[in-house]
């Protein structure tokens, strides 16, 4: 998507922060704004996840709006 | 040298190896140093010029050249002769189809298993019978353990950084036998793709390890072929796998010699094993449902392992006796996992007797 220009944020899970951050370099798109999120998500239930969602929107919006956040989960 | 290439410096070649140990270089087994002189005649035996890229290898993008995959093949241990089996499978996985950067970065268990058929595969002595994927067969470990190198050192899988394996695979190591061509009561394999039978090919596809699938032939019961490709099936099928989670993506069986009989005797062609092997390979959905709700999205009461009789990948090799094998597979990437190929070129550089141009 962002190699079509598509306004694009990458979620990636503290396990997978090291490889997302090889791939976007390898991808040539060292600057692809990424979001943190805890690991696991998945499997961690509706209410879980739920929350997580919230609390995390505004900084995804933010970051597609071309806003720098702290990329801490 | 190209100007691709970095030249290490050591002492010797213990300070080098452990220079290649510290750079992340090795599978972590001690390696060949790649000398200049020595990734030179490497090079030399593919026939191609070194400086020639067969493409960008994933995740990392590194170029595939045939100097760098010179310099993993040294490392490997091979001999020169085994450089076009080498090239022949890092061609076929380079095919955009084979999803090679996606694949080293799964969490899954798979490797690329690199299947060798025709005349080559008995010229550089690619075993095919017992013990096919175990140790002690130097060309199946040293190019299978090329081809990993070249993952590792232009492809940049790491593990835990951009190998995201959870546990890994014994495979990864090394992964390679030919098909046992004259045991087999079908046509070789790499005819299936369109190659002559006196045509040397590979043949890759990614692969978890084998699982193996006891049965005994019994000659007086009639059912008793049809029973052995039940047990292939359910085995394929077994409910922790990908494929019978995601119902997509290429399998692969190893028949033993004996087994494979057993269905040559009952009129059966590699064609119809594969579509018998597809339609047993199944499970309720309900029973999915109950194990793995997330993934239970069949629509009828029962979920195909294997979408079509094509995808499931039909070889003859190891040794004869109860034990056949079967490989699930990834079931992902953009193309699903399927199997590539790729021929292996003799005619420049070979200098096998009988098999190179000046003989």
């Amino acid at each position: 998507m962002a190699l079509r220009n598509k306004p694009t944020v990458a979620l990636v899970t503290t396990q997978f922060w090291e490889q997302g951050n090889f791939v976007a370099e390898a991808r040539g798109m060292p600057e692809l704004p990424r979001v943190q999120l805890p690991h696991p998500v998945a499997g961690t239930g509706s209410d879980a996840m739920g929350e997580l969602a919230r609390r995390l929107a505004p900084q995804i919006i933010a970051r597609l709006q071309g806003i720098e956040t702290p990329a801490a989960a | 040298m190209s100007e691709t290439s970095r030249l290490l410096e050591a002492e010797n070649e213990a300070a080098a190896l452990e220079l290649l140990h510290a750079n992340g270089c090795t599978d972590g087994l001690p390696v060949i140093i790649p000398t200049p002189a020595r990734v030179e005649r490497m090079a030399l035996a593919s026939g191609v010029d070194a400086e020639l890229s067969l493409g960008s290898m994933g995740p990392g993008g590194g170029a595939a050249t045939i100097e760098a995959i010179a310099t993993n093949a040294v490392m490997a241990g091979c001999r020169p002769d085994d450089m076009p089996i080498v090239v022949a499978a890092l061609t076929a996985m380079l095919d955009p189809a084979f999803d090679l950067g996606e694949m080293q970065g799964t969490t899954h268990a798979t490797a690329p298993l690199i299947i060798v058929n025709g005349p080559m595969a008995h010229a550089c002595g690619v075993a095919c019978g017992f013990g096919a994927l175990g140790p002690g067969h130097r060309a199946n470990a040293s190019i299978g353990r090329a081809v990993r190198l070249c993952m590792i050192n232009i492809g940049m899988a790491r593990p835990g950084q951009s190998d995201m394996a959870l546990l890994g695979h014994g495979g990864k190591f090394t992964f390679c036998m030919a098909e046992d061509e004259a045991s087999s009561p079908w046509e070789p394999l790499h005819t299936t793709h369109g190659y002559a039978v006196n045509d040397s090919a590979v043949t890759v596809i990614g692969a978890e390890p084998p699982h193996s699938v006891i049965f005994q032939n019994d000659a007086d019961d009639p059912t008793s072929p049809d029973r052995l490709l039940k047990t292939l099936g359910a085995t394929l099928a077994n409910l922790g796998s990908n494929n019978a989670h995601f119902r997509i993506g290429m399998q692969t069986v190893v028949l033993n010699p004996e087994h494979a009989q057993v269905l040559a005797d009952a009129q059966m062609s590699r064609a119809d094993v594969q579509a018998k092997i597809c339609e047993y390979a199944v499970n309720p959905t309900e029973r999915i449902r109950e194990l793995n709700p997330a993934f239970a999205r069949s629509k009828t009461d029962v979920s195909h392992a294997v979408r079509r009789p094509e995808d499931v990948l039909v070889l003859v090799g190891g040794g004869s006796g109860l034990y056949s094998h079967v490989m699930p597979s990834w079931a992902a990437g953009a193309h699903s996992n399927v199997a590539v190929h790729a021929p292996i070129i003799t005619d420049q550089a070979c200098e096998i007797p009988g098999l190179s141009p000046s003989t």
